[in-house]
C-alpha cells in the first residue's frame, strides 16, 4: 500500500485491525511426478481483502542442541540435495483473496532430466498481509504515534515423489530425565530409504504394574537425523521405577493415508528411576 | 472469532460439495478433510499499536498489554511449530519528510506463546530475536496464541507524525 494511502487510513481514524489471515489448505502437498502438477487453496474468512505472495526454499525439520524442531533452510544445496525449490513453480506468485472468496494457486514440476527416483523436498511459503495499519485517532500533527503492521509467512512442505519411494526410521539413544513436574524425552531418530519418514511419535510412562501415568503422541517428520525433545506431565511422581515406552508409526491423522509412506512401526523402551 | 475457528473445515466443505451427502457439521466434513488435508490457518488479530508517546521518552507495550500484536494459529492437533521473526530496527514517518525515522527495540521477553487457549498471562515468554517452537492444542483445541510487544525510543527531536514499520512473523509447519 502506498504512503499516501496509508496515511488515509491512519487519518480516517482506524480504530482496530480486524482479524486478517488466511486459510491455507492443505498444509503438505505431495506431488507425483506422472502428473507434476499439484495446488494449494487460500480462502479468506474475513471481510478486509489479504494481499498474497507465494515462494519456495530448499529447507527440513531438523532439531537443534536443546531438542527443538526447527526449519533448516538451506540457501545454495548443492547438486547432491534432493531440492526440488528450483524447479518447483507457483500460479500466480502473486494475488489478492477477496473477503470471503477462495483462490487457487497451482504448483507445477519441471524437474531435470534423468532425475533419479525419490522423493524431493521444497518449502513453500506463503506470505499474507492486510490492508490496514493500526494506529488509533484523529488527524492531530502535532502528536507522535507509533504503530506497525502484522505481515504472516506461513511455510508447509512439498514433496515431489518420482518412481519408486521408500521410507523408515532408525530409532537410538532413548533417554529421559525427569525436569520439574515432566518428563522429558529424547530420542535420536534417523531417515531410511529415499523419501521422508512422516509418521507420529508416541510415548507411554507405565508403572510396574503397566498401568499408564503420561501419555503423549505428535506428528513427526524425518528428514535426515535429528533427535526431538519430548515433554510429558507427570505431576508429583512418587519415588520408584517406571517405564518409558517409546515407538514410531506412519500413522497420521492430519494426512490422507495414500499420502502416507507406510513403513513398520519401531519402538524402544526404557527404565526410568526417581529417586 | 467462531468464523475463524471452523473456517478451514468450512473451507474444505465449501471446496469438496458432495451432492447427497448431508452437509452438516458431521462425518462429512471430515470425509472430505481426509481427502483435501487438513488446513493451516494463521490469523492476525491485532497489530502492535504503541499510540501516541511522549518525545524523548522510550515507551514499551509488553506482550501482555492491550497494543500487542497477537497471533491465532490453527492446524493439526498436537502439530509442531517454528515462529521467527523479522523485526524492524527503525520505524519511519510517512507523514513527514523523508529521512525522520524512529528506534525500536524488543527484548529477551517481548514475545509470548500459548498453547490451546488466548490466555495471554499463562503464555511462555520468549526472546523475539530468537524465535521459539511451540506446538498446537489438543483434539478440542488445535490452536497457538502468539504475541509480541516492543519498546520504541523517540529522540527529543522527533517529528511529529505517524511512525510505522512491518513485523514479519514466520510460522513454520514441522
Amino acid at each position: 500500500m502506498k504512503a499516501a494511502g496509508l496515511a488515509l487510513v491512519l487519518l480516517s481514524g482506524a480504530t482496530r485491525l480486524a482479524a486478517q489471515g488466511v486459510v491455507i489448505a492443505p498444509h503438505a502437498v505431495f506431488i507425483d511426478a506422472r502428473t507434476r502438477s499439484g495446488a494449494v487453496l487460500l480462502y479468506n474468512p474475513n471481510t478486509d481483502p489479504v494481499e498474497v505472495a507465494v515462494s519456495f526454499f530448499f529447507g527440513y525439520p531438523a532439531t537443534d542442541s536443546a531438542g527443538r524442531i526447527v526449519v533448516d533452510s538451506i540457501r545454495h544445496p548443492d547438486s547432491t540435495s534432493v531440492s526440488a525449490a528450483a524447479w518447483i513453480q507457483a500460479f500466480p506468485r502473486r494475488l489478492t483473496v477477496p473477503p470471503l472468496e477462495r483462490q487457487t494457486v497451482r504448483l507445477l514440476a519441471t524437474p531435470p532430466p534423468g532425475l533419479a527416483d525419490g522423493e524431493y523436498w521444497a518449502r513453500l511459503v506463503i506470505s499474507a498481509k492486510g490492508g490496514q495499519l493500526p494506529v488509533t485517532g484523529v488527524a492531530d500533527t502535532a502528536r507522535v504515534k507509533v504503530g506497525l503492521t502484522l505481515e504472516v509467512r506461513t511455510i508447509i512442505g512439498v514433496y515431489y515423489r518420482k518412481g519408486a519411494v521408500h521410507t523408515g526410521v532408525a530409532l537410538s539413544r532413548l533417554r529421559t530425565a525427569v525436569v520439574g513436574d515432566s518428563l522429558a524425552v529424547w530420542a535420536r531418530v534417523t531417515q531410511q530409504g529415499n523419501a521422508a519418514y512422516i509418521g507420529t511419535a508416541h510415548a507411554v510412562l507405565t508403572d510396574s504394574t503397566g498401568r499408564t501415568l503420561s501419555e503423549m503422541k505428535a506428528p513427526i517428520g524425518v528428514y535426515y537425523t535429528m533427535e526431538p525433545r519430548y515433554a510429558l506431565a507427570i505431576g508429583a511422581l512418587a519415588p520408584g521405577r517406571y517405564r518409558l515406552r517409546f515407538d514410531l508409526s506412519t500413522g497420521r491423522e492430519d494426512l490422507a493415508p495414500e499420502l502416507v509412506l507406510p513403513s513398520p512401526p519401531v519402538r524402544d523402551s526404557v527404565e526410568v528411576r526417581v529417586p | 472469532m467462531s468464523r475463524l475457528r471452523h473456517s478451514g473445515l468450512l473451507l474444505l466443505a465449501l471446496l469438496v460439495p458432495r451432492p447427497g451427502v448431508s452437509q452438516g457439521v458431521g462425518g462429512t466434513l471430515a470425509v472430505d478433510a481426509n481427502i483435501i488435508g487438513q488446513a493451516l490457518t494463521v490469523t492476525t488479530l491485532s497489530a502492535l499499536n504503541f499510540g501516541s508517546v511522549p518525545k524523548g521518552v522510550a515507551t514499551t507495550v509488553l506482550p501482555t498489554a492491550a497494543g500487542a500484536g497477537a497471533w491465532q494459529i490453527q492446524g493439526s492437533k498436537n502439530a509442531d511449530v517454528s515462529m521467527t521473526f523479522v523485526l524492524p530496527a527503525v520505524l519511519t514517518n510517512i507523514q513527514a519528510l523523508p529521512g525522520s525515522t524512529m528506534p525500536i527495540s524488543f527484548g529477551a521477553t517481548s514475545a509470548r506463546w500459548n498453547r490451546a487457549t488466548n490466555n495471554v498471562a499463562g503464555a511462555t515468554a520468549f526472546n523475539p530475536i530468537a524465535g521459539t517452537t511451540g506446538k498446537l492444542g489438543p483434539p478440542a483445541n488445535p490452536f497457538l496464541y502468539l504475541w509480541i510487544g516492543g519498546t520504541v525510543t523517540p529522540a527529543a527531536a522527533t517529528k511529529p507524525g505517524v511512525y510505522t514499520g512491518t513485523i514479519i512473523v514466520t510460522i513454520a509447519y514441522l
